[in-house]
C-alpha cells in the first residue's frame, strides 16, 4: 500500500502537469473546503453533556470567546471564524458520527481540540482524517501515541504528553520527596501507559499502583483505593487521573479523614472542576500540581488578564478555569496559524503554516513547542505548583520554574523558554 | 433472517416460473420456454445440474441481468433449531435479489431480461459456479441471439462470484455489481473461525467447532454445535447485565471470572480479535437510557452487545461453513496456531478500554487466549486441507468494466473490509492506468484520462443512533434491523439504485455522476470513508 500512496503522488502530480496544458475552463478562484470568501469554518467535538463533560464543556465556548473577539476585529484576512461544536459524551463510537458530520456534511476546514485518547483514535481509525488530509488541531490528549507523525500526519498535539509530566513529576519527586512512600493512582489505558512509562523513566519506585478502569471511577471504587493507599502507608499519592476520579478520590478521601500528600496530574488537578463536584476547597491546600499554561487567577499575566475578561464578557458568570485558558489558547494558536497560512488558506497550508512557524506562534504557555516538519509534538513541560487554601494553584515559592523533556529517555531540564510577548490586542500579527 | 431469504426464495420462484414449464431432463439441453407474452419464462439446468431460471420481456433489449445467490447452507437444520431451523437445501434458481418484483419490474420495464442459477452444490461453491454461470450466459446467448449485453451482480458469495467473473471473464460482461460481496474463503472463515474459537475456549468446551464427521454424524455434530452456541449466546446476552459467565465457562473462563472479569468485555473482546462489527441490528454503541445509563451503557455495554448480536450470526455461519468446507477439503481448513490475537486488537483496545475494562483486564484476556495456556488450546489444521482451501478461487480486485459495489457498514457475516479491499486495490488499479495514459501522452501528444470504472455505495448506520429503550430503560430488540446492519439488509430504492446504474453503465460504458445517484436513503457515496479490512489480511 505504501507503494501504492507513492504512485498516487507521482500520478497526481503528472496528470496535474499534463491537465494544465490543456485546461482553460478552471475558475480561478476555487473555493476551499471550509474556507469562503469570508469564513473559515473549523469543528471541534467533546463531550458537552453527560457525566465525563464535567470543565470540558467549557472549552468550546472557550473558543469561541476567543474567535466572536477576533471576527469582531476583522477575522484573519477578513474572514470570519465559525467554530461548529458537536457533542459527543467522551463515547468514541459517536464520536466518529460527529466527526463525519463535520467533515462531509458542514465541510469543516479543519477539527479542532477533539478530546480523549480513545475518541481521537477511534476517529482516527474510522474516520481517517489523515487520509482526507483533514488538519486535527491541538488535541486535547497527552496520549505520546498521536506525536506519531507517520501514523497521523494531519494531528497536531497541544498538551505535554503524558510521559512528559510523569518524567517531570518523578523529578520533583527524586528532589523532594526522597525516602517517602510513594503511591499512585492512575487510569488503566493508554492514558495510564504514558505516566507508567514516564515515571519508570524517572526512576520512580512505587510502594502501591493502583489501576482504574476508565469509566469505573466512582466514591465507592475511590473508598477502596483509598484502603490500598493506606495498606501501603504511602506518604505521597499521585493522581493522575481525569477530573471524574480525581474529585472522587479527594471527595472519598476529605469524607474518610485520609490526608497523604498529594499531587495531582494536570488532566484532573484543574481546582474549579474539582470544587464543583463538591470537594472542599481545603482538600486542596498544599497539594502539589502541574501546569504549562500561567496560573488562571495570575492577572498579572497579559494572557490571563486578556483571555479573562474576554471570556467574562462572552459567558458572564463561568469561572475562568484552567479548561477556559487552554480553550482560549488554543483558538489563539489556530488564529495565528491561519493568518501565517497565507492570504487563502488551505489545508495542507494550515498545516504548512504550523510546521514552519508553529514553534514561534505566541502563546499563553510558559514552555516551549515543539512543531517542525518533523514533529507536530505541542508543549514541553510544565512548572510546578501547589494548591492554596482557596484551591487556586500557584508556583511554588511565587516564581514559574518551568521543566521541559521530551517523551523518551532525555533529561528533564530547567527550561530557559522565553515567552514571546503577546501580540497587540491578542490578534495574529 | 433465514426465514425471511425464505420467503423471498420462493417469491423468486413463482416470479420466474408463474406458470411451470417442465424443466429439460437433459443436462444442457435448450432451456424450456413458456414462450408467453409480456414476459416468456424459460428455464433448464446446466452441464452440471445446476437448475436455471430466465424471465424475457416480449421488449428484450438485447441486455440481461445475471444474478448469483448468495451461500445457502449445504445441510438441512432440523425444525427444532432457533433462527435456522427448518431449513432445507435449495437450488431453486433466484433471478434478481429475494425475489424481488420491483427490481424485476424495472429490469423488464427497461427491456431487460433476468436470469439466474440455484447453482449445482450449496455451500462454498464459487469456482462451480463460476463455471455454471459462464454456461448460462452462452445458454441464454443462443435462445437469444440477439443479446448484445450481459449484466452481472449478486450478493454474498454471489457478489464474490460476480466479482470473479469481472476479473476472469469481463469479454463476457458490460457491468458488473457485487452486493454485500464476500471476501475470500480463508479470510471469511477466518473471521468466523476466531469468533466460534474463542466462544469455545472460554464459555463452552464442548462446542466442536471443527473436524466435523462426514455425512449424517457430521451433521448432527453441526447442528449440535448450532445449539450450544446459541445456548451460550442466550446466557452471555443475561450476563452481560448480571455479570455472571455462562455455567458452561472452560476453566480458563472460569478462572477469569473468578478473577472478576465482566463476561461483557471477554465477549467483546471476542469480537474484536475476530473483526465483528461493534454496531449491530439493535445496538449502536452510541444510545443509552436516560438516566444514570445514559453515558455507560453506549461506553461499556452497548459494543457487546452489538457482539452478542453479530457474533451469533458469524458462530453459526462458521460451524456450518467450516463443515462445508471441511467436507470439501477433506480435514481441518481453519489453524489460528500463529494467530497474534494481542496483535489483532493493538487499535480497538485503545477505543474501546472502558468496555474492556482496562488494560490490566485485557492483557489478562489475551494472557488466557495466548497459546502459552495449555486451557486455551489452538485449532491446528490439516496441511492438505488448507492447501486445497488455498487453491480455491480467489479475488484479486483487478476491475475490468464499470462496477458498482455495494455494503453495509456494518455487516457481521461479509463485513465492509471486503469491499474496502477492492476499493484500494482499485484505487492501486486506476492510478497505473493513469501513469500508462501519461506514458502514452509523452509519445503521442495525446492524453486520454482513463475512464473510473468503480463506484461504491456505503450503506450507513444512522448517524444520530438507533438502539431504543423501553420506558424501563432496556433496549428494545423487537424493531426491524437498522439499516447498514444485518446481512445483505437492503432497501429496494437501494436495489434499485444499483440496477439503475448498472443499466447506465452497461448503456454508456461509463458509471453515471455522483450528483445523479441521490434518491437512495442511507447511502455514502463518500470515497474517503474507510472500513478495516478483514483481520485475515493483516493489513
Amino acid at each position: 500500500m505504501k507503494a501504492m500512496n507513492r504512485q498516487k503522488l507521482i500520478s497526481v502530480s503528472t496528470v496535474l502537469a499534463v491537465a494544465s496544458l490543456v485546461a482553460t475552463a478552471i475558475p480561478a478562484h476555487a473555493a476551499h473546503v471550509g474556507v469562503s470568501r469570508s469564513q473559515i469554518k473549523l469543528g471541534m467535538t467533546l463531550p458537552m453533556t453527560g457525566a465525563a463533560s464535567l470543565g470540558y464543556n467549557k472549552i468550546p465556548g472557550a473558543a469561541k470567546a476567543y474567535f466572536d473577539y477576533l471576527n469582531a476585529n476583522g477575522g484573519v484576512n477578513g474572514r470570519k471564524i465559525t467554530l461548529i461544536v458537536k457533542d459527543d459524551r467522551y463515547v468514541p463510537t459517536e464520536a466518529v458520527a460527529r466527526t463525519n458530520e463535520l467533515i462531509l456534511k458542514d465541510k469543516v476546514m479543519a477539527l479542532l481540540a477533539p478530546l480523549g485518547t480513545a475518541n481521537v483514535k477511534a476517529v482516527a481509525s474510522s474516520v481517517n482524517p489523515a487520509r482526507r488530509g483533514v488538519p486535527v488541531l491541538f488535541i486535547n490528549t497527552g496520549f505520546s501515541g498521536f506525536a506519531d507523525i507517520k501514523k497521523y500526519p494531519t494531528t497536531y498535539t497541544i498538551l505535554p504528553s503524558y510521559v512528559m509530566e510523569a518524567k517531570i513529576m518523578g523529578e520533583y519527586i527524586k528532589e523532594n520527596f526522597a525516602g517517602k512512600k510513594i503511591g499512585l493512582l492512575y487510569q488503566d489505558d493508554d492514558f495510564g501507559i504514558d505516566a507508567l512509562a514516564g515515571f519508570k523513566t524517572a526512576g520512580v519506585n512505587f510502594a502501591v499502583t493502583v489501576g482504574y478502569a476508565s469509566g469505573s471511577q466512582s466514591a465507592a471504587a475511590a473508598a477502596g483505593w483509598i484502603t490500598k493507599f493506606k495498606a501501603a502507608k504511602a506518604d505521597v499519592v499521585i493522581l493522575f487521573a481525569v477530573s471524574s476520579a480525581t474529585s472522587a478520590m479527594l471527595g472519598t478521601a476529605a469524607v474518610l479523614k485520609y490526608a497523604p500528600q498529594w499531587m495531582l496530574g494536570s488532566v484532573g488537578g484543574d481546582a474549579t472542576t474539582i470544587k464543583l463536584t463538591g470537594v472542599p476547597a481545603g482538600v486542596l491546600y498544599n497539594a502539589i500540581g502541574f501546569s504549562s499554561v500561567p496560573a488562571t487567577t495570575d492577572l498579572n499575566d497579559e494572557y490571563i488578564k486578556l483571555f479573562s475578561d474576554l471570556y467574562a464578557k462572552a459567558v458572564p458568570g463561568s469561572p475562568f478555569d484552567l479548561n477556559v485558558l487552554l480553550g482560549m489558547n488554543s483558538a489563539f494558536m489556530t488564529a495565528q496559524a491561519l493568518k501565517a497560512a497565507g492570504a487563502n488558506p488551505k489545508r495542507k497550508s494550515l498545516m504548512a503554516a504550523i510546521d514552519s512557524k508553529g514553534a514561534t506562534f505566541a502563546s499563553s504557555a510558559l514552555v516551549p513547542t515543539g512543531y517542525s516538519k518533523t514533529s507536530h509534538v505541542g508543549l514541553t513541560g510544565y512548572w510546578v505548583g501547589k494548591y492554596s487554601p482557596t484551591g487556586d494553584l500557584a508556583p511554588i515559592g511565587g516564581t514559574y520554574v518551568t521543566y521541559t523533556t521530551d517523551s523518551g529517555t532525555g533529561a528533564v531540564v530547567k527550561s530557559t523558554y522565553k515567552r514571546p510577548a503577546m501580540p497587540a490586542k491578542g490578534l495574529p500579527n | 433472517m433465514r426465514k425471511q431469504r425464505l420467503v423471498a426464495l420462493l417469491s423468486a420462484t413463482a416470479l420466474v416460473t408463474g406458470v411451470i414449464v417442465s424443466i429439460p431432463v437433459a443436462a444442457n439441453a435448450a432451456p424450456a420456454c413458456d414462450g408467453k407474452v409480456p414476459i416468456q419464462s424459460c428455464v433448464g439446468v446446466t452441464s452440471d445440474g445446476a437448475p436455471y431460471a430466465m424471465s424475457v420481456p416480449a421488449n428484450f433489449n438485447g441486455t440481461v441481468a445475471l444474478y448469483s445467490h448468495g451461500y445457502r447452507y449445504n445441510i438441512d437444520i432440523p425444525a427444532g433449531v432457533p433462527l435456522v431451523g427448518g431449513y432445507k437445501i435449495t437450488n431453486t434458481p433466484e433471478p434478481v435479489p429475494g425475489g424481488n418484483v420491483a427490481v424485476a419490474t424495472y429490469f423488464f420495464s427497461q427491456g431487460i431480461a433476468i436470469m439466474g442459477s440455484g447453482f449445482a452444490r450449496q455451500g462454498w461453491n464459487a469456482d462451480s459456479a463460476i463455471k455454471t454461470n459462464v454456461e448460462l450466459i452462452d445458454t441464454f446467448k443462443k435462445q437469444f441471439p440477439n443479446t448484445k449485453k450481459v449484466i452481472a451482480w449478486g450478493s454474498s458469495l454471489g457478489g464474490f462470484i460476480t466479482q470473479a467473473l469481472n476479473e476472469k471473464h469481463p469479454e463476457l460482461i458490460s457491468a458488473a455489481a457485487p452486493l454485500c460481496m464476500a471476501d475470500s474463503l480463508a479470510a471469511e472463515l477466518t473471521m468466523a473461525g476466531d469468533f466460534l474459537w474463542g466462544l469455545k475456549t472460554l464459555f463452552d468446551p464442548s462446542i466442536k467447532g471443527s473436524d466435523y464427521a462426514a455425512g449424517a454424524a457430521g451433521n448432527a455434530q453441526s447442528v449440535g454445535d448450532i445449539i450450544k452456541v446459541l445456548t451460550v449466546m442466550s446466557k452471555l446476552s443475561a450476563g452481560i447485565s448480571t455479570g455472571a459467565w455462562p455455567d458452561t465457562s472452560s476453566a480458563t473462563g472460569k478462572s477469569l471470572a473468578a478473577a472478576g472479569i465482566p463476561v461483557r468485555s471477554a465477549l467483546l473482546l471476542l469480537g474484536l480479535m475476530a473483526g465483528v462489527p461493534t454496531q449491530s441490528a439493535h445496538f449502536d454503541s452510541v444510545s443509552g437510557p436516560e438516566g444514570a445509563l445514559k453515558l455507560t451503557f453506549p461506553l461499556a455495554v452497548s459494543p457487546a452487545l452489538a457482539i452478542l448480536e453479530n457474533g451469533t450470526n458469524a458462530a453459526i455461519l462458521a460451524i456450518l461453513a467450516t463443515q462445508d468446507v471441511e467436507l470439501q477439503t477433506g480435514g481441518v481448513s481453519f489453524d489460528n496456531t500463529k494467530t497474534d490475537y494481542a496483535a489483532r486488537v493493538e487499535d480497538e483496545r485503545i477505543i474501546f478500554n472502558a468496555a474492556l475494562s482496562g488494560n490490566a483486564v485485557i492483557n489478562a484476556m489475551l494472557g488466557a487466549l495466548s497459546p502459552a495456556n495449555p486451557g486455551a488450546p489452538r485449532i491446528v489444521g490439516n496441511a492438505g486441507a488448507i492447501a486445497k482451501l488455498n487453491a480455491l478461487h480467489v479475488n484479486t480486485g483487478k476491475i475490468n468494466v464499470p462496477t458498482v459495489l455495494l455494503t453495509g457498514v456494518a455487516d457481521p457475516i461479509t463485513p465492509a473490509g471486503a469491499v474496502q479491499r477492492i476499493v484500494d486495490i482499485y484505487a492501486e488499479q486506476f492510478a497505473n492506468e493513469k501513469l500508462a495514459a501519461i506514458a502514452k501522452y509523452k509519445s503521442t501528444r495525446s492524453y486520454v484520462a482513463p475512464v473510473k470504472k468503480l463506484v461504491t455505495f456505503w450503506s450507513i448506520t444512522p448517524s444520530k443512533g438507533y438502539t431504543t429503550f423501553s420506558s424501563a430503560g432496556s433496549p428494545i430488540t423487537t424493531t426491524p434491523a437498522a439499516p447498514g446492519t444485518n446481512h445483505c439488509n437492503f432497501t429496494t430504492a437501494q436495489f434499485l439504485l444499483v440496477a439503475k446504474t448498472l443499466v447506465h453503465a452497461s448503456k454508456t460504458g461509463k458509471l453515471p455522476l455522483h450528483s445523479a445517484i441521490t434518491k437512495a436513503g442511507n447511502i455514502y457515496l463518500d470515497s474517503q470513508f474507510r472500513a478495516p479490512w478483514l483481520k485475515y489480511h493483516n493489513q
